[in-house]
């Protein structure tokens, strides 16, 4: 395919391999480092090659050590270097929450700026069947609280590559949410080298005039597919995707909202403190006179996630709750 | 063998570390800087000693006690009392005041993570970029008995022993976790962990500089040679409280005036006097030099503006 055609169909784990390759091959301060991202190639394929490409030194298989992955990744990230750091699930932020929600993202501001951290933290999230309730988690808000890092969550191969392509040159940390379900998806992704998605800009995945349903990584497909169920009733659905949760795009919200007056929010993390409750409570503040009805937030139910695959699956959301809460609005 | 002259630097710069935090403690009794103090009488010998022995563009992650490590490392004296002061002139621009991240790249100093024992994890990145970027640069951190128990070190350490990284640990141990006994809290020698992950451990007595520096000096070399890690304990002193105003019941009278007589700063001096290495007048110019030196960084830093409302958000986001 020529460049002036312009995009290869990919699928997502390739974009996050390509969107690696090509920040690596531009700035040779960019290093990768996790558990297994080296020889293997990452648990779910998203680093192969990139260690027999660059070598030991800038692709590093670490200890099972997920404090010292981002401890250490911000020490490079201080003294020079541009990591790309990885736990190997998303939950585990949490074996390393000190290190990710205050160093990382403090560390610049408890020093009077006199540090850069520009570093991005890879997580894979997410439930896709079996997982159990450590390793299925969406803990994206677990960073809202804690100012001083962007967070980011792709929900297409385009949007994967740029995004990250966007992180890695970012000067500021990055919390970058990968999906399992979607590494298999495929989509068309531009040639350009210099193809960045902008941090922070939201995207709609569908226009649509009766409803707006805001979601962000894997519960964005949810949203397309309620969006067709909704209009096999003649309703609507404008599906926007805010790419993440900091910064937030409210320019954006505020702008479907003023078009639809009617608004879903979906997540796939629980229901409860989750980024709906924090969109939620800024729509309200901000636009609640433009809406014509409750906002309404769907999630998974507030439970840890079961290991039973059947079980799980009882207590993730669907299109088809999306689907109901539009039906609600719209009356 | 640390020779005369580098022995007297060590004495200066301990001496100029006790005067500043004698200076620190008038302001605090002034009421013109907050009370929140770790202070680090007892452990000058330590912290001096092993400084003393990096380049500049080395890198120092320094521990909360005291400040002789970050004033051996050439931080200026106005910028640390601008910290405790929190103002403009302050290292970190007046974010600080108090219990203070320092901070001072173009020192190596790499700043402090509050949580102690985060800074160990930070130290062996800071190690595995020197490794990467191919210079020379080691990186030495400093923390007490009580963050060795933190899991950070097991993490850190691990690493460095796998990788063999340009690094070394300075075990600070004075005898207490705040109010806990390192006896009490701690399963075997801190200095015995370092075989255990593959590099060399030297325990040394902080009460005598000079033995600490070349320990130091040795560290570093192995370390700026590819020789890897090595772990040095320090068995030193707090000769004053956890923090500024601790009353310190739990420690026995008896505990307290052993430690007392093994303060670095009045060792190193009979030392010197007795070697010959020093006379009494060359002491006593160091020690009239450095509270003259202090008292000017004082004034100047008194001058510093506070910052106002407008800097809350210029430092977080790039």
């Amino acid at each position: 395919m020529t460049a002036s055609s312009g995009a290869r169909t990919i699928t997502y784990s390739r974009a996050i391999t390509e969107a690696l390759d090509e920040e690596m091959a531009r700035d040779e301060r960019v290093v990768v480092l996790g558990e297994d991202v080296g020889r293997m190639g990452g648990i779910f394929g998203a680093t192969p090659g990139l260690y027999e490409k660059y070598g030991a030194d800038r692709v590093i298989d670490t200890p099972i050590s997920e404090m010292f992955i981002v401890g250490g990744a911000v020490g490079l990230a201080i003294t020079g270097l541009r990591p790309v750091a990885e736990l190997q699930f998303a939950d585990f932020i949490v074996n390393a929450a000190d290190e990710t929600l205050s160093k990382m993202s403090k560390w610049r501001y408890m020093h009077g700026g006199q540090f850069r951290v520009p570093m991005v933290l890879r997580m894979p999230e997410g439930a896709t069947g079996g997982g159990g309730a450590e390793h299925s988690l969406c803990p994206e808000a677990l960073m809202l609280s804690y100012p001083g890092a962007h967070i980011v969550v792709p929900s297409t191969p385009a949007d994967a590559k740029g995004l990250l392509k966007a992180a890695i040159r970012d000067d500021n940390p990055v919390g970058f949410f990968e999906h399992k379900a979607l590494y298999a998806t495929r989509g068309a992704v531009p040639d350009d080298p210099d193809f960045v998605v902008p941090i922070g800009k939201a995207d709609i995945k569908r226009e649509g005039t009766d409803v707006t349903v805001i979601a962000w990584g894997r519960a964005v497909h949810w949203a397309l597919a309620a969006a067709d169920l909704a209009a096999t009733d003649g309703t609507s659905v404008e599906v926007l995707d805010t790419r993440g949760l900091r910064p937030l795009d409210t320019d954006a919200i505020f702008a479907s909202i003023e078009k639809t007056g009617r608004v879903v929010i979906a997540q796939e993390a629980p229901r409860t403190g989750g980024g709906a409750s924090e969109i939620s409570a800024v729509i309200a503040e901000n636009v609640i006179d433009l809406l014509e009805g409750p906002i309404k937030r769907i999630g998974a139910m507030d439970v840890p996630i079961p290991q039973n695959p059947a079980l799980e699956a009882l207590v993730m959301p669907t299109p088809a709750d999306i689907h109901l809460a539009v039906k609600e609005l719209v009356g | 063998m640390t020779d005369p002259k580098t022995k007297l630097d060590i004495y200066r710069t301990m001496v100029l570390a006790q005067s500043w935090e004698q200076a620190l403690m008038r302001l605090i009794d002034e009421n013109l800087a907050p009370a929140s103090y770790h202070p680090g009488r007892g452990s000058e010998g330590s912290e001096v000693a092993c400084t003393m022995a990096l380049r500049e563009s080395d890198y120092l992650l320094y521990d909360h006690r005291g400040m002789a490590h970050i004033i051996a490392k050439g931080v200026p004296l106005v910028g640390l009392f601008g910290d405790f002061l929190g103002n403009e002139l302050g290292t970190t621009r007046g974010y600080g005041a108090g219990i203070v991240h320092v901070a001072d790249p173009d020192r190596g100093v790499l700043g402090q993570s509050g949580t102690l024992g985060g800074s160990q994890l930070i130290a062996a990145g800071a190690a595995l970029s020197a490794k990467i970027r191919k210079t020379d640069q080691v990186t030495m951190c400093f923390f007490g008995d009580g963050a060795a128990n933190r899991g950070t070190f097991h993490e850190a350490a691990n690493a460095a022993g796998a990788w063999k990284l340009p690094l070394v640990f300075v075990v600070q141990n004075n005898g207490w976790a705040v109010s806990v006994p390192t006896e009490y809290s701690t399963g075997g020698a801190f200095v015995d962990r370092a075989n255990g992950y593959g590099f060399p451990g030297v325990a040394v007595d902080g009460q005598n500089p000079f033995e600490v520096h070349d320990v130091a000096v040795e560290a570093v070399e192995r370390a700026r040679n590819g020789g890897g890690p090595t772990l040095i304990e320090v068995k030193t002193v707090r000769l004053l409280g956890h923090y500024l105003g601790d009353p310190q019941a739990y420690r026995e009278a008896a505990e307290r005036s052993t430690s007392a007589t093994r303060d670095p700063i009045v060792w190193a001096r009979a030392a010197l006097k007795e070697s010959g290495e020093a006379t009494e007048e060359q002491l006593s110019a160091i020690e009239a030099e450095a509270i003259e030196q202090v008292e000017a960084a004082r004034e100047q830093a008194l001058a510093g503006a506070k910052p106002t409302a407008d800097v809350l958000t210029e430092y977080l986001y790039v």
